[in-house]
């Protein structure tokens, strides 16, 4: 079977900044990694590899040094990989990025399954796995949480939801986004790494996928950002102290006051 | 010679009169409570805590001058203390009276970028520093790894290492130029913006390290390095700790690398930290780990330098080597040695944290010596450290069940033992923590006694009446 | 762009039959739009077996219109009936917006409608406008972990689909009868779902994080497992959920569900109490909507406590027992 792994490069969170009159993340100076999320999509698919023959391919839609994270991911330990970088694609939307993702996949073809993390630590939305199963045609389910059991025709998964989880079977076609519980992502070895070396990722643009520039970037994003601003921090704190004995007493008397104030309980 | 022990006590007169030097704002007086986290570092048994009897925090050098003025006739000691991350309780006030904070004096006095020079006031945090001269591509080496917390200080005051000391050195390196301010309330230049100078003795030399003892440190001028573009960060797993430690030195000698850091960690550091994290990777198969980090500008020949490194590792026996080189896997491997003080703190805060220092041949018969006195005292001994440089911290943590007693009864015995074995390999009681008063008693089992007058007459000369941070490193008299 | 059907929508969600609240809340913005909009607000519910109670309760919080499709397939949420039942709704009444809850449901529902009705979607507002002249849903979320307000148009597409983020606003309240349409259809066929559930299973813990009105979290100052009872007993204490950092799941003292921030969940409770964390950036970005933020730690430079309304330092190993002694004691009263 084959497995599809979209990668997104996301700038590191500790050091975003944004341009405000623009709109738009300041991505220069800023370290670049693998949303940490779709390292665990890398390690779900992985683990799938440990229990059945299948050819892990990462796509990424990017920049051309999003080639890092491609390369990253194969020493990790996936088969192989595709950038799809265009300057037309500069401002797509989740609409945009879920077509573009989907004109990919569907160049690559016979895809039984396609896995994302649950959502990218830039954008924050989660809409590009769903999105992209809307293309195809097939089902999704999101924020997986573990494989149960997995076979050429389809597999059952866990899904973590607000009350529980849910215990679910798709055939394949699918696309799958999964969370956290999936597993600590394996580190890449120093094999992967020197492997990687000698691996030729292939870069794929607008006309190698055959899309019309106006329904990818801007032209083609549904959304658009009207402003950004910053938030008005309203808080202003009360520090209190219980770091001495007669402190204690009073602070959480204090404390206990305000919170049975609120009369939530 | 003069053992002056016998000194003045902070009265509510003095106090005021410190007052009128600082600014009522900048004194802590009277209340214990508050006085209370000025009298420990970060050595976690609280026997090394002494109270302060005045706490202050001056603004100028000028103020610190007036100061040790007054302190040295009135005989009152001083101790200067930084951030209070320190391992030897360098910054604890021994015979009370001051404790003179630098935290009001941080700031960058001036950053001379064409000489690659910058020079700050000591109670600027290291990281900060660093942090500003990231945007100039520029850094400070010397950097040790308390991490966010230490002050520039503190830093030369105790000559700190750490991680990067194998290709960067310790903090002495970096150090052009000193304004201090002696015991006696004399404020002295030394040395300035020159790469050379030899112009009379090498007294910053001497104030480095000297753990506040001579003088206080008021301003600091640093050379600075270019900051390296590029870092890779191996994790090699190994069946045993001899494998570990014996490829040490063939990294050097065999691949002709100078590594930025190596830390090694033994079994029970790995075991302890990996469980604490939950970690994934199989450290249930390692009997030992080393991080190797490489740095430099070009990528191309850090890649080729990881990979001489790695493949050497596995040529000496490492069953897996694996490769960070972005933040995410960088910090995931970091994470586990940064974490083995905190695994073991759970176990037990019974600790005796030792910093000794060796002769990197010598560190795999360090190893040997520290598993054999762990188990005829029945302690756990995790041993970790900076295995490029010969600095190992072994943790000697007490059986969580035993008594106070029972703990103060052994660790006497077993530190013993592990000093004289340390002496026997050439090797020293400190790498780079200090001997503060922690260490004192044990000094001169790696220094003998002529070297240890010497230290008491220069003691005499910068501070003839022994005010200045008294009762560390050795005792004026015997 | 003035139709006359333009009216706004939310997607009522409902969880093993039982109305969620998140539905309430989206009366409430939804409300807010129609009023300034001068136009309907409408709800659209896909489930089985929901009482004519239930439906009129909608209407009694202030829907002017109810469309309920009722289908054993629209039971528990699977992607292909839902989502046909949804296309069907929007072509049959061109809503000008559709709301519906960032829950898991919410989150991957409109994702996958938005592309198949080709529109656009914003996810996880916090705040939301409408432009009485044009009808353009100015939808206000937070990005880049929250440091940064974006607020986004659809200005050529129709409808305007938003998720909103659950308890970002209060609920809608039921002030006695109202009177408003109500639709009841059971459609004929919806695509057979290619996923099929096998089970649920709920979780142990009575209240999660997202539901809660009181949350208490804990971070790595708890230092280990054992001592997480001192935590458990607050939370019941408080009857609140419990949640904890990355670095406590990390640890596995607390499974995912509990995980609050960037990589884990994003609470709004009415109280956030916090308790040994420091307040990383990423964790921030998961509470900071929080009504009232309560944080308990021993280093007065705790970055939690510059956004928390009060702080507490010192030792939480003796205020918490302390803290929820009192509560225990003050309830009595």
């Amino acid at each position: 079977m084959r497995i599809i792994l979209p990668i997104k490069q996301v700038p590191e969170t500790r050091k975003v900044r944004m341009d405000e009159k623009t709109g738009t993340v300041i991505r220069e100076g800023v370290e670049s990694i693998i949303n940490p999320l779709d390292l665990y999509s890398i390690e779900f698919a992985l683990k799938i590899k440990e229990h059945i023959k299948c050819e892990i391919i990462g796509i990424s839609m990017g920049p051309e040094k999003a080639e890092v994270a491609l390369k990253e991911a194969i020493a990790m330990g996936i088969d192989s990989a595709r950038l799809i970088s265009d300057r037309a694609f500069a401002g797509s939307d989740t609409w945009a990025t879920s077509y573009v993702l989907y004109k990919a996949i569907q160049k690559i073809g016979n895809v039984d399954l396609v896995i994302c993390g649950e959502r990218a630590t830039d954008g924050d939305t989660g809409q590009v796995g769903p999105g992209i199963a809307a293309f195809m045609d097939i089902p999704v389910v999101t924020y997986v949480s573990s494989l149960n059991n997995i076979c050429p025709e389809y597999c059952t998964i866990d899904r973590t939801i607000e009350h529980g989880h849910e215990t679910l079977k798709t055939e394949f076609p699918a696309v799958l986004t999964v969370v956290k519980e999936i597993g600590e992502p394996r580190l890449p070895t120093l094999k992967g790494k020197i492997q990687v070396k000698n691996t030729v990722i292939p870069h794929w643009n607008l006309n190698d996928l055959g899309i019309e520039a106006n329904k990818v970037g801007l032209k083609g994003s549904p959304t658009r950002v009207m402003k950004i601003f910053r938030p008005q921090v309203t808080r202003e704190c009360k520090l209190l102290y219980a770091d001495d004995e007669p402190k204690m007493e009073s602070t959480v008397n204090r404390l206990a006051k305000s919170i049975r104030d609120m009369e939530l309980f | 010679m003069i053992n002056k022990t016998n000194y003045n006590p902070v009265t509510s007169q003095i106090a005021d009169m410190l007052a009128e030097i600082v600014g009522n704002k900048y004194v802590i007086f009277g209340d214990s409570h508050e006085l209370e986290q000025y009298s420990h570092d970060e050595i976690p048994d609280r026997n090394y805590a002494r109270m302060p009897e005045v706490v202050l925090r001056p603004g100028t050098t000028e103020e610190i001058a007036q100061i040790m003025t007054l302190a040295n006739r009135e005989l009152i000691p001083v101790t200067p203390r930084g951030a209070g991350s320190g391992l030897s309780g360098g910054a604890v006030p021994v015979h009370g009276g001051i404790v003179l904070l630098t935290d009001r004096m941080n700031s960058i006095i001036e950053f001379d970028k064409d000489n690659m020079m910058i020079t700050v006031e000591p109670g600027m945090i290291t990281n900060e520093i660093n942090e500003y001269l990231e945007e100039f591509g520029l850094f400070f080496a010397g950097y040790p790894m308390s991490g966010e917390t230490c002050y520039i200080g503190g830093n030369v005051a105790e000559n700190a290492g750490g991680g990067k000391a194998v290709k960067y050195g310790v903090t002495g390196r970096y150090i052009l130029g000193l304004e201090i301010v002696t015991p006696v309330g004399k404020v002295i230049r030394l040395g300035g913006k020159l790469i050379k100078d030899v112009a009379g003795y090498n007294l910053i030399g001497l104030i480095t390290g000297s753990e506040g003892t001579l003088a206080v440190i008021t301003k600091i001028t640093l050379k600075l390095m270019p900051l390296p573009k590029h870092q890779v960060d191996l994790l090699c797993l190994f069946n045993t700790s001899q494998d570990a430690i014996q490829t040490v030195p063939k990294i050097m000698t065999e691949c002709g690398i100078i590594p930025t850091a190596i830390e090694f960690m033994d079994r029970n550091a790995v075991q302890a930290a990996c469980q604490y994290l939950n970690e994934s990777i199989p450290y249930h198969q390692a009997g030992a780990m080393l991080i190797i980090t490489v740095d430099g500008s070009n990528s191309q020949q850090v890649e080729t330098e990881y990979e001489l490194i790695g493949k050497l590792c596995e040529k000496y026996g490492a069953i897996e080597v694996y490769v960070a080189d972005n933040p995410t896997t960088s910090e995931r491997i970091w994470k586990i040695r940064r974490n083995i003080g905190e695994a073991y703190n759970i176990i037990s805060k019974r600790q005796s944290n030792e910093d000794i220092a060796v002769p990197p041949a010598s560190i795999p018969q360090m190893v040997t010596i520290l598993g054999n006195l762990s188990q005829k005292y029945n302690v756990m001994i995790p041993c970790f450290g900076h295995a490029g440089d010969g600095n190992l911290h072994a943790r000697i943590v007490s059986d969580p069940q035993w008594s106070d007693e029972k703990w103060y009864q052994i660790l006497p015995q077993l530190l013993d033992e592990l000093y004289d074995e340390t002496a026997r390999l050439g090797g020293t009681i400190s790498g780079e923590h200090g001997i503060g008063h922690k260490r004192k008693g044990s000094l001169a089992k790696v220094a003998d006694s002529n070297y240890l007058d010497i230290l008491r007459s220069i003691k005499m000369a910068f501070d003839p009446n022994n005010i200045l941070n008294p009762g560390k490193i050795f005792d004026m008299k015997q | 762009m003035t139709a006359v059907n333009a009216d706004i929508w939310i997607l009522a969600e409902q969880s093993q039959g039982i109305i969620q609240r998140v539905t309430f809340e989206l009366i409430t913005r939804g409300l807010k739009l129609s009023a300034k909009r001068n136009c309907k607000l409408c709800v659209m519910l896909f489930g089985h077996g929901i009482s004519d109670q239930d439906l009129q309760d909608l209407i009694d919080r202030g829907a002017n219109k109810i469309v309920y499709l009722e289908h054993t397939d629209l039971k528990d949420f699977l992607i292909e009936p839902f989502s046909d039942a949804m296309c069907g709704i929007i072509s049959q009444y061109n809503p000008e917006v559709i709301l519906a809850g960032a829950t898991t449901t919410g989150r991957t529902l409109m994702p996958y409608v938005a592309i198949k009705v080709n529109t656009g979607l914003t996810a996880d507002c916090t705040s939301l406008d409408i432009e009485p002249e044009t009808g353009n849903l100015i939808q206000t979320r937070p990005a880049i972990g929250g440091n940064i307000m974006a607020s986004i148009l659809t200005p050529e597409h129709r409808p305007q689909m938003a998720t909103v983020r659950p308890r970002s606003t209060s609920s809608a309240e039921n002030n006695g009868p109202r009177i408003g349409e109500i639709i009841k259809t059971s459609p004929e066929k919806l695509t057979s779902s290619r996923l099929t559930l096998v089970k649920f299973s709920p979780f142990e813990d009575k209240i999660n994080i997202s539901d809660a009105d009181i949350v208490v979290t804990v971070g790595r100052g708890i230092k280990k497992k054992e001592n997480l009872s001192i935590i458990y007993d607050l939370a019941e204490t408080l009857n609140a959920a419990i949640g904890a950092t990355r670095e406590v799941v990390d640890r596995d003292w607390l499974s995912y569900s509990h995980q609050v921030g960037l990589s884990g969940h994003t609470i709004s409770p009415k109280l956030y109490i916090g308790i040994g964390l420091s307040g990383s950036i990423q964790h921030i970005a998961g509470m900071q909507t929080s009504e009232k933020i309560i944080a308990i730690n021993n280093d007065p430079d705790a970055q939690i406590f510059k956004l928390a309304d009060y702080g507490i330092v010192g030792d939480l190993f003796e205020i918490v027992p302390l803290l929820t002694q009192k509560l225990r004691d003050g309830a009595k009263l």
